[in-house]
């Protein structure tokens, strides 16, 4: 050998792989401005559309005239639900089992519903046609307010649904009612509150707010009337989905569609639905025979497309005088809006909303959760958590403070005692999760310390004794342990298609490599964490490592990328495939090397003939010897395809430990400290996790603080441009502290559990954790989201705190 | 977005010119900023629009005025309007004026409005918290505009309620004293709904310190 020999560790170092603060790759584009998202899109003779939305929360249509808009130069069509029926595509099927209307059928059931679309030579042309297309409605009366929406006389929503007593998740009681999905034991639960020695109980309100990714929803689609062939470019967390249900719904073979998610300017969930202005740019283009672009603008994306949460929610928990919990009750009501659009796995209704029992050996719990319809937008998607994780999250936090206050005791304290124990994992919960790994205990006490727990408590009472203290002085904390990674396909599907997902891994012959995924990634940076795996696996530097997805005419099948599930599904599939290679190299060095596979060791990017480091064979050389010549017996080339059915979720948790100062005056809240602790197993790039916990910190501090969709009476939305909906910026953004420790999952190859949610479900309770702990020497137990100035400075003057 | 108003004007106008004024309602929609009424579709039922124009943006709203119920012996009236922009807005108005004599001068009488007003779409949503203060400008306006107009008929010496125009003797008395024909706003304007609102805006922050 005449290279100079490395050793392993510098080899290992080369290769940037698991472990490694790698630069994301996708960086060098975007901040060049050369990314390219389906707005930078544009195709020969392509048309634009536009959509004529409703200014009623709830009405008939008596007229809709297009005359005036058809006589617009440049038009050229104005289509109406009337126009959709005969390719019955007036109606679309929704993810939870429901029925969406793609354009308004007979009347519209929420303000800013789809009731015409226009197409036009371009924007500015389609934007003065949508003007111009004349509705008339007959008002009906409008139900915003869930509870009332259940009460007999109640306004009757969904016409369609007339005598339907039997919904997609059982019976149907009211003309409102939706679905009422039960989870643990009643009986049990209900025995444990009989005995129990303390109980509280608390009702809270999770808000109706939007995801909001910079990027609003859109597609181009391109139907190519020679060929018969679909192309369309589309803002999709999961491009495949799409393919399939654009086949299923317009009868082109899956083969001849082609669906394509460019670069996504951020999902988090928002971009998982199926959308009208998908179907319509579809259809139209199919009909025109040209290609369509539909772009919505901000008005729109926070209007129409979907929201996250809007859970009322009534907790209750039993516990013994000392603080030991016993049992744990909770009832939502749950307002879907006008079509039950929600994007849950399908057999779950409130998705994996019973993760509700958190961090603590609760031995009994029954949660109830009630989907009604009301007169808004559809939605009820996972804003960067996985499906009802973050409303459970908030639910169990807050309950175990409520518990906490009554009995006295410290939030750290209660929290320690009631902590599944690190011997107890595999853990059972109540509710039939198997947590796969923690230890909370450890991470607990990391971050007490590291904050001076006992310090801050001593100066909120000095605080306290001052009467003429400026601020009110509030420490929260949270303890939460998230679900992730759905899912096993035995009990998670969608629409049918189960929730695995994929990964196709080439070597080529001289030895760099192409993978391709079944995710999209809309910031995450899969193509520089995914690159990492495979160059840990295989010993190939990720430098040489292209990864490309979202295309599904070139990407193996998968669900795509929402519920933090990259990493615990997509991530092992590339793990597994990577080992289908490594299995075959390891024959191919064998061959080379003329000994035994068994005689043969790996380190790092080479096989070696144990006992003798100067015989070996790095991957490089396997791989070209696998297209030159292969081993009799074995298949020329070097690559596998893996589709990874994970055997469990993945249990990531954090402490999360935040200090506010409430300005007494102002009701202005600051906050001085927030220490993030997240255990998401295996690291694949600390830099990148660090980033997405930043990012999910910040929305977090978002949607605790300012983000709420404010509605009328009417059904007006009263928030919906940037300039009312709070989207912070570095200028509000406070300071993140973050650390980790490292509980790997027993079930998953790498023992990575995914992270990106985890500081979103995990932060905003601990937000509201703080303000009512600014706030519980007063007697306070709970305020509602979001802790704006104003709502806080009426909470000091209701309270008697106010200066 | 429903907003509800109760408002009383003291008009140093009689009592019978403003019922007079009241009960032709093309003349009163005339007083209203940037309101029109364009067609008379039966007795009690005509077509019209307001525009309002704030900055480069203009709505123009298009609907109808029915007289729900007009008593002159009250000199009460009963509007109920229905209109809807182009742009995505709808507005309905249900409105209640009477007109009161006021007991220690007879020159002098009072106009109370009763109105709740709903409007929906972008305007709500845009506009939904400036909605009390913008009504109150428009209001404000109206009325000085309504008084204006009344002022130039002619008066009309113990009937209640003369038909407007038939006393050429009492014509004749006024047009002396009639001032030069009043100067309507034609259009809402924006920049002084804008001066207006910081006006009582700082009002408000002074009286509230005071």
């Amino acid at each position: 050998m005449n290279a100079p020999v490395l050793s392993a560790e510098a080899r290992e170092l080369a290769l940037a792989g698991m472990g490694a603060s790698r630069l994301r790759k996708e960086d060098a584009r975007f901040i060049q401005g050369k990314g390219n998202y389906v707005d930078d899109i544009k195709m020969p003779g392509m048309l634009h559309m536009d959509i004529v939305r409703s200014p009623i929360a709830h009405g008939r249509i008596v007229k809709i005239n297009k005359e005036a808009a058809l006589a617009i130069p440049g038009v050229h069509a104005v289509l109406t639900a009337d126009d959709l029926k005969p390719l019955k595509l007036h109606w679309m099927p929704t993810l939870a089992g429901d029925v969406a209307a793609v354009l308004a059928d007979e009347k519209v059931h929420f303000q800013m519903q789809e009731v015409a679309i226009v197409i036009a030579d371009d924007r500015y042309i389609a934007a003065d046609a949508v003007e111009a297309v004349e509705v008339e409605y007959e008002e009906l009366p409008v139900v915003m307010d869930p509870y009332a929406a259940l009460l007999p006389g109640a306004p009757v929503i969904r016409d369609d649904l007339a005598g339907k007593t039997e919904g997609a998740h059982g019976k149907r009681d009211h003309h409102n009612h939706i679905f009422t999905w039960d989870a643990g034991d009643k009986t049990a639960a209900d025995a444990a509150f009989d005995k129990a020695e303390v109980t509280v109980s608390q009702h809270m309100y999770y808000p109706r707010v939007h995801p909001c990714p910079l990027e609003t929803c859109g597609c181009v689609a391109s139907y190519d009337p020679v060929k018969g062939d679909l192309t369309t470019f589309i803002t999709s967390q999961a491009p495949h989905i799409v393919r399939t249900v654009v086949s299923m719904l317009s009868g082109i073979p899956e083969s001849k569609v082609r669906i394509v998610s460019p670069d996504i300017g951020g999902g988090f969930g928002n971009k998982v639905p199926i959308y009208p202005g998908y179907v319509c740019a579809i259809v139209s283009s199919i009909v025109l025979g040209r290609p369509v672009k539909w772009v919505e603008d901000r008005i729109e994306n926070i209007s129409s497309t979907g929201f996250a949460r809007d859970y009322h929610m009534d907790g209750e928990l039993a516990a013994t005088a000392d603080g030991k919990i016993t049992g744990l009750r909770v009832n939502v009501v749950a307002d879907h809006g006008a079509f039950d659009a929600c994007a849950d796995p399908t057999k779950f209704p409130a998705g994996m909303f019973h993760i509700v029992s958190g961090s603590y050996d609760i031995p009994a719990a029954h949660a109830s959760v009630k989907g009604v319809y009301t007169n808004k937008a559809p939605g009820g998607v996972a804003y960067r958590c996985s499906f009802r994780v973050t409303e459970a999250v908030y639910l169990i936090e807050r309950m175990v403070d409520v518990l906490a206050q009554k009995l006295g005791m410290d939030k750290a304290e209660i929290r320690a005692k009631n902590f599944v124990k690190k011997e107890q994992f595999p853990y059972k919960s109540a509710f039939g999760f198997e947590f796969d790994s923690g230890d909370y205990q450890t991470a607990l006490d990391k971050v007490l310390e590291a904050v001076d727990y006992k310090g801050l408590r001593e100066e909120q009472k000095a605080k306290r004794a001052d009467p003429n203290s400026p601020t009110l002085m509030g420490i929260g904390l949270v303890t939460f342990t998230e679900v992730v990674g759905a899912g096993p396909s035995k009990i998670c599907d969608i629409l049918g298609v189960g929730m695995f997902d994929s990964c196709e891994i080439r070597i080529h012959p001289t030895g760099s490599a192409i993978a391709r995924m079944g995710t999209i990634t809309q910031g995450q940076g899969h193509q520089t964490t995914y690159a990492q795996i495979i160059a840990t696996e295989l010993g190939i530097p990720s430098e040489v490592i292209q990864v490309e997805e979202g295309d599904t005419s070139t990407a193996p099948y998968g669900l795509g990328t929402y519920g933090s599930r990259s990493t615990p599904v997509a991530g092992a599939a590339i793990a597994l495939a990577a080992r289908k290679i490594h299995a075959k190299a390891r024959k191919i060095a064998a061959h080379m090397l003329e000994v035994n596979e068994n005689d043969l060791d790996w380190e790092v990017d080479r096989f070696k003939v144990k006992g003798d480091d100067s015989k070996f064979k790095t991957m490089a050389d396997v791989a070209w010897q696998a297209y030159h010549q292969p081993p009799d017996g074995l298949e020329p080339g070097l690559e596998a395809v893996h589709y990874y059915d994970p055997p469990n979720f993945t249990f990531p948790f954090g402490i999360y430990l935040c200090v506010v100062d409430i300005d007494r005056a102002t009701g202005e809240t600051k906050v001085r400290r927030f220490y993030a602790l997240d255990d998401c197993g295996t690291r694949i790039n600390p830099m990148i996790i660090e980033g997405q916990i930043h990012g999910g910190l910040t929305e977090g501090f978002a949607v605790a603080m300012g983000q709420q969709m404010p509605f009328d009476a009417q059904g007006n939305l009263l928030g919906n441009t940037l300039m009312d909906y709070f989207l912070p910026t570095f200028v509000e953004t406070p300071h993140w502290e973050t650390d980790h420790t490292v509980t790997p999952s027993p079930h998953h190859p790498l023992g990575a559990k995914g992270v990106a949610e985890s500081p979103h479900v995990g932060s905003i309770p601990t937000f509201t954790s703080a303000v009512v702990d600014a706030f519980s020497h007063l007697g306070v137990t709970h305020l509602d989201m979001p802790h704006n100035a104003f709502r806080t400075w009426k909470a000091l003057r209701e309270h008697g705190a106010a200066l | 977005m429903e907003v509800k108003l109760d408002k009383q004007y003291p008009l140093d106008v009689d009592a019978a010119r403003a019922w007079t004024l009241l009960t032709d309602l093309k003349a009163t929609a005339n007083c209203m900023p940037g309101a029109e009424i364009t067609e008379q579709l039966s007795e009690t039922s005509f077509k019209g629009g307001v525009k309002v124009k704030v900055g480069p943006a203009v709505a123009q709203f298009g609907g109808t005025v029915d007289v729900v119920e007009a008593v002159p012996a009250e000199r009460k009236m009963v509007l109920r309007g229905k209109g809807a922009d182009k742009g995505g807005s709808s507005a309905s108005m249900d409105l209640t004026a009477i007109i009161t004599a006021d007991p220690t001068n007879p020159a002098h009488c009072v106009l109370n409005g009763q109105a709740a007003v709903i409007v929906n779409g972008k305007f709500a949503q845009f506009g939904g918290r400036l909605m009390v203060q913008v009504s109150d400008m428009l209001l404000a306006q109206f009325v000085e505009n309504f008084r204006q107009t009344a002022l130039t008929l002619p008066a009309a010496e113990g009937s209640p309620a003369p038909a407007a125009g038939h006393s050429e003797a009492a014509a004749a008395a006024t047009s002396t004293a009639a001032p030069a024909a009043p100067l309507v706003a034609r259009e809402i304007n924006g920049l002084a709904i804008f001066w207006a609102l910081v006006k009582s805006w700082f009002g408000g922050l002074l009286g509230k310190k005071a």
